[in-house]
């Protein structure tokens, strides 16, 4: 297969895509699932082919290059491709993983009103996804990077009759934006460099990858301040797509989105795009030790908030969500250590069982009626056995559990952060305090996850028989409740219907004696069996005989060598292995009988941590409160006091100024026109008459 | 008579016929349409003459107009005014699109509209001063009627507002004018406004004879004038209560208005005072990352629809000065390409308010919301239009923005023009705030419930409605995803205008000189030089460089008067 193919993997979906826009409502439903999966599932297979063949080459395949989009004299920006291990890599999660949520989503959607609307999201994200791994060049990523994002506040606020969807969609969007704004400056300076350091770039393609590495390479080697300034400001971009702390907070807010775009772009593949830049650009961070030991150092401490945080909470959604954070982080330690294999290893692994936590969670949230309280479950192993099974598999996966995949990618970055010679600053190891918070936090991982498992589905009872019924009368508001009063508007173009749109009164079951859970569909099912399966097996087939770190990087890293003997000194593995355990172990006899009272409805007999663990220890409300609040007075204070004050204050001078010297002046049309009349001729006389004397002493001399 | 005139002609003509017809408002909008159509073809024909490899002006017609006073009407087409051209014709035909939903006194609005088109043209086409002044100030007229006497609540207050702020920014242009006149005269004797010839002794370095106070002073006179109608931090009052109060015409016939005053920076203001250019900059540039910033954030607490969009105007323009001024290849020709954009964005979204206001009779955001399941496809043309104001890759918006603000930072880092890279970060953070204050404004609009009964009623936009929006909303993506095709013909003139900016005398490009070119087809390293090329050579062939310019030995052609006088003057 011709390596001019892979257009096929990012325009298969955009083709879907424009069905579905302008098919809109006029779909089937058959047609809707056609237009979406089949594009999606024909990526896969020429990304699984072209895979193959690249993988028989053993060699580098040059750029596919397309038509320019962004050319001018002084750098020229085509539609091009880049087919290596890292692009292809992803373009299989995205595609593979992204055709099982599609099948999940026929399922979990099948009662929506706007069914096709959100396959055509979906299908968007996709082609931007695979756009923002397979282009050639930091711009192109850029444009998969916004417009993933794009998607992501869509999708978000998919169901936006809830203003609190919508500002939770608000709230990703500017969120990453304030990444995009330290990706953007980094490529500017990256540009800068490059033209400043009369780099020889062919064909004018600063920020193709396979002209401007090479390039900066030779400029960076020796400038390196600039390294580490690049570095940073790429790494604000990634913390903002991938959550790291100060930027993380968009992304538990942004679980109001349907659970399986939660699984696709929240925890699978979107939220990984700065572990992608990272390997991307790598040259870049293997000069910049000041850089990467930043990326690992904030890579720990959001792996360890992020679970502590999650212990907090009781919507299963958000306890997978810090739980996804906190992974995040896991990969950024690795990248941060100079292991950036094991990052995108960790992505991959994560894909696999996180994308199966989140499915699962969708198919318990279906089955309880969209309830997502997990203070609301109890029992549920009893209804949802497939689910449970899977789930639990997950559980162990991420736990850290030998033989599962997630234990794999975990040992690798531990061991690389604890070899890491590369994040250290002033003589601080950065990598080894990483490694060491690292371990903690596989111990706290495996023991919320247990919390998460044992509260949904064990416990002694089944607490869900007691929601008391809610009053469907609360969901449709008093606005159909009577007649309206049909105003008579005059309307002589005809925009309006007689009478009001009657909306669709939606049929909803909770749950009561007669209503217990059931298993959800075999679409919904089958995602998770494969999901489970490639979650157990996954990581061993990649780890074993180094297979994914020689696929990745055949040639090892250009410029970073270092040793990992101090890794090999410790006995990581058996740590890992026994913070695993006791993970699982303090979970199981924490919950095995259920909720504790501690944690229940009563907020009050909370302890102190769990309260702040609950609310994030007060950083979304703090950084919430100073952006929205904290902005409007600002710009309120801005406003007033510079186009209000200034220009009232003006007006209202100048009716004092007109009436005194209006009598002078006599009737002109009204003061504020007579004022400025004023002022302005007799800064033209002032101007005038100034110019008159330059000239002339310029002629006298 | 040339095309050119002929285009400026055309919409006068069709002013003074619709003036002479019975009113009829059906036939006076198939008459007026029919002579925008005309203009926009003939746009188009002019566009289809241009020639993308040089930076000479094009298609000129020059005769006298005031002899004794050496005033000529003198027009003339380049790569910085092309597509402005276009855009003025594309737009005029829009809002009398519009204007079927404007059913008082129809045949003056639709005549008024006519009549601005003719003024913008003749701005965006005049190369002597004093037409182009005539022409500049000829625009405030017919808008300060239409907001005057088709406009809101307090459209007296806001139109005497505009006309003064524009008048009393343009009173110093002229006095600007009067003193470049004077210094003309005392070099050749007699009176010359005429900007080729102008700009040739300027680039000689005689213009101003060194004298740099002097040179400041009318630089800031004309500055100020295209501040004003930018419009850019502090002079930008006007602009808010102009776009609310007046009809929805206004603004989006504004948004190419607008453009006189970025356009009047990169005509008049880069060539004419190439010593002070590049040391005045940083305040330039101070007030656009102003401009950006505070616009944004003050669009962001208003509860009108159209105050927010004029604020978010302020705010985008802000990147266009920045752009011009960063005086960089890159950053000038995004700024001249965002003053496109800026058209294009901003019309859409105006006409689909515009569309929301005939319906609803406000467009407080108080009345709104929830419309997204009442109306989709007005919604999902409104996000579309949003986006590429948000400047999200794709749309026509991002690919401007980067330019200017890459430019900017290539400016800022090499540490030119007393620049550095934190006006392209502060003006950066003007693009985050976008996407705050625009999300924002969608969300009041589309999410959240749909309560208001009245609301409940509304049908989607109609097919015609729909079609009209959708030419704008093709030209986004299409300036997104190719935009060479507008591009390409702004390279050699904003590389001209960069280079008549900051060359030191003696290299400096010449609009007078046709054996002067900028290299836009040449091998890399010549790519964007100024070359020496075959005198004979006509406009639009084939560029062969016979030498790239050093910075000495360059022979001005200038108007034999000029060039006698310069001689007479050197002695």
């Amino acid at each position: 297969m011709d390596f001019n193919f892979a257009w096929a993997i990012p325009l298969l979906p955009i083709v879907g895509f424009l069905i579905l826009v302008f098919g809109g409502k006029r779909l089937s439903k058959t047609a809707v699932n056609a237009a979406a999966i089949l594009p999606l599932i024909g990526s896969f297979v020429v990304a699984a082919l072209l895979t193959l063949k690249l993988s028989g080459l053993g060699a580098s395949v040059p750029a596919v290059i397309g038509p320019d989009w962004i050319s001018i004299l002084s750098f020229r920006v085509p539609f091009e491709l880049i087919i290596d291990p890292l692009s292809l890599t992803m373009a299989l999660i995205v595609t593979g993983i992204g055709s099982l949520i599609f099948i999940y989503s026929t399922g979990y959607m099948s009662e929506e009103k706007d069914y096709s609307r959100f396959f055509s999201y979906l299908s968007l994200f996709v082609a931007s996804m695979l756009i923002l791994v397979l282009g050639n060049n930091l711009v192109l990523l850029f444009v998969g990077w916004e417009g993933v994002g794009l998607c992501s506040y869509l999708l978000i606020g998919f169901w936006y009759k809830d203003l609190a969807n919508a500002k939770a969609a608000n709230k990703a969007f500017i969120v990453n934006r304030i990444g995009d704004w330290g990706l953007t400056l980094g490529l500017f300076l990256l540009f800068a460099v490059l033209v400043s350091s009369h780099a020889d770039i062919p064909d004018g393609r600063y920020f193709s990858y396979d002209t401007m590495l090479p390039a900066i390479q030779k400029a960076l080697a020796a400038n390196p301040t600039m390294a580490n300034a690049i570095a940073l400001l790429l790494f604000v971009g990634a913390a903002g797509k991938s959550a790291q702390f100060p930027l993380y907070f968009w992304l538990p807010d942004a679980m109001a989105g349907p659970t399986p775009v939660s699984a696709l772009i929240h925890a699978a593949t979107m939220v990984t795009s700065g572990v992608v830049l990272l390997n991307r650009v790598h040259v870049i961070f293997e000069f910049a030790p000041l850089a990467s030991a930043i990326v690992c150092g904030i890579g720990a401490f959001t792996a360890v908030f992020a679970a502590l945080i999650a212990f907090g909470q009781s919507d299963i959604k958000k306890v997978l969500a810090f739980s996804t954070v906190s992974q995040l982080g896991y990969m950024f330690i690795a990248c941060g250590a100079g292991e950036y294999w094991a990052g995108m290893f960790h992505v991959t692994t994560h894909a696999f069982f996180k994308a199966l936590l989140f499915l699962g969670a969708g198919a318990v949230i279906h089955a309880m009626s969209h309830n997502q309280d997990m203070r609301n479950y109890g029992k549920l192993s009893k209804y949802l056995k497939v689910t449970m099974a899977t789930m639990w598999i997950a559980t162990l996966a991420i736990a850290g559990v030998p033989g599962l995949s997630g234990y794999y990618s975990k040992e690798a970055i531990l061991h690389a952060a604890f070899g890491s010679t590369h994040a250290t600053v002033e003589g601080v190891q950065v990598g080894q305090i990483a490694g060491w918070i690292g371990l903690l936090t596989a111990g706290l991982t495996a023991w919320y996850m247990t919390r998460l498992m044992m509260l949904t589905f064990h416990g002694d009872k089944e607490r869900w028989r007691e929601i008391e019924a809610v009053h469907h009368d609360e969901h449709h508001e008093a606005v159909h409740s009577e007649p309206l009063a049909l105003e008579p508007v005059e309307d002589p173009y005809g925009f309006y219907y007689p009478a009001p749109l009657e909306a669709p009164i939606e049929v909803h079951h909770d749950l009561d004696a007669h209503h217990t859970p059931k298993e959800v569909p075999a679409s919904m099912l089958a995602p998770l069996v494969v999901l489970a399966v490639l979650s157990i097996g996954g990581g061993f087939l990649m780890a074993k005989d180094d297979a994914f770190e020689k696929w990745l990087y055949p040639s090892g890293l250009p410029v970073l060598h270092q040793s990992l003997e101090a890794a090999d000194k410790l006995p990581v593995s058996t740590y890992a292995m026994g913070a695993a355990a006791a993970g699982l172990i303090l979970g199981f006899l924490l919950y095995f009988r259920g909720l504790p009272a501690r944690e229940g409805w009563d907020l009050s007999k909370w302890s102190p941590f769990r309260r702040g663990a609950a609310n994030q220890f007060g950083f979304d409300q703090l950084a919430t409160a100073a952006g929205v609040d904290g902005g409007r007075d600002l710009a309120l204070g801005a406003w007033r006091g510079i186009d209000v004050w200034v220009v009232d204050g003006a007006v209202k001078g100048v009716s004092w100024l007109a009436s005194t010297v209006g009598a002078v002046l006599g009737k002109l049309q009204t003061g504020y026109v007579r004022f400025y009349a004023l002022v302005f001729v007799g800064g033209v006389i002032c101007l005038l008459g100034y110019i008159v004397v330059v000239i002339n002493q310029g002629v006298i001399r | 008579m040339g095309i050119l005139s002929i285009l400026i002609l055309v919409p006068i003509l069709g002013a003074i016929v619709l003036a002479l017809l019975p009113a009829d408002n059906q036939l006076a909008r198939r008459v007026s349409f029919g002579f925008a159509g005309v203009a926009f073809a003939l746009s188009l024909a002019v566009l289809a003459q241009f020639k993308s490899n040089t930076f000479h002006l094009q298609l000129q017609e020059r005769f006298v107009w005031v002899a004794d006073l050496g005033i000529r009407y003198h027009v003339g087409v380049d790569g910085l005014s092309i597509w402005l051209v276009v855009l003025t014709t594309l737009l005029t035909l829009i809002s009398l699109a519009y204007g079927f939903y404007v059913n008082v006194r129809t045949k003056s609005f639709l005549a008024l509209i006519l009549v601005l088109e003719a003024a913008m043209l003749g701005s965006f086409l005049s190369l002597d001063l004093i037409s182009f002044f005539t022409f500049f100030e000829a625009t405030l007229i017919p808008m300060w009627l239409l907001v005057n006497n088709w406009g809101g609540e307090k459209r007296n207050a806001a139109a005497n507002k505009f006309l003064i702020y524009t008048f009393g920014g343009s009173i110093f242009m002229l006095v600007g004018m009067v003193a470049i006149s004077a210094q003309m005269h005392h070099l050749v004797n007699v009176s010359d406004y005429d900007l080729v010839d102008l700009q040739n002794v300027a680039a000689a370095g005689t213009l101003w004879k060194g004298n740099l106070q002097l040179e400041t002073w009318v630089f800031w006179a004309f500055a100020i004038a295209f501040l004003v109608k930018t419009p850019a931090f502090p002079f930008h009052t006007w602009i808010a209560d102009t776009y609310a109060e007046a009809p929805i015409v206004g603004p989006i016939l504004s948004s190419a208005m607008v453009k006189l005053g970025t356009f009047g920076l990169l005509r008049f203001v880069l060539p004419l005072f190439p010593e002070v250019v590049q040391t005045q900059a940083p305040i330039l540039m101070g007030l656009a990352v102003v401009s950006i910033l505070y616009g944004a954030i003050v669009a962001a607490v208003q509860t009108d629809l159209r105050r927010l969009l004029a604020y978010s105007s302020l705010s985008h323009m802000g990147f266009i000065l920045l752009g011009i001024f960063s005086l960089s290849f890159t950053g000038i020709v995004g700024g001249s390409y965002q003053q496109i954009n800026h058209g294009v964005t901003t019309s859409a979204l105006f006409l689909l308010v515009g569309f929301l206001f005939v319906r609803r009779g406000t467009t407080e955001f108080s009345a709104l919301g929830g419309l997204k399941s009442q109306m989709p496809v007005f919604a999902a043309l409104f996000l579309l239009s949003m986006l590429a104001s948000v400047g999200l890759p794709g749309t026509n918006g991002f690919v401007g923005e980067f330019m200017a603000l890459l430019g900017t930072f290539e400016s800022g880092y090499a540490g030119q023009f007393g620049l550095n890279a934190g006006y392209a970060a502060a003006a950066g953070v003007g693009v985050i705030l976008a996407a705050a204050y625009l999300l924002y404004m969608f969300q009041q609009i589309f999410y959240g419930p749909n309560a208001n009964p009245l609301n409940l009623r509304l049908k989607d936009l109609k097919p015609w409605e729909v079609s009209v929006v959708s030419l704008l909303v093709v030209l986004i993506l299409w300036g997104g995803l190719y935009p060479s095709t507008f591009t390409k013909p702004m390279e050699a003139s904003a590389q001209a205008a960069r280079l008549m900016a900051i060359n030191p005398v003696g290299s400096r490009p010449v609009w007078g000189d046709p054996s002067l070119e900028i290299d836009v087809e040449g091998s890399q390293p010549d790519r964007g030089a100024l070359v020496k090329v075959d005198e004979k050579r006509e406009i639009g062939q084939p560029i062969k460089a016979l030498s790239v310019v050093a910075p000495s030995n360059i022979r001005f052609v200038l108007d034999h008067q000029v060039s006698t006088a310069t001689a007479s003057a050197s002695e």
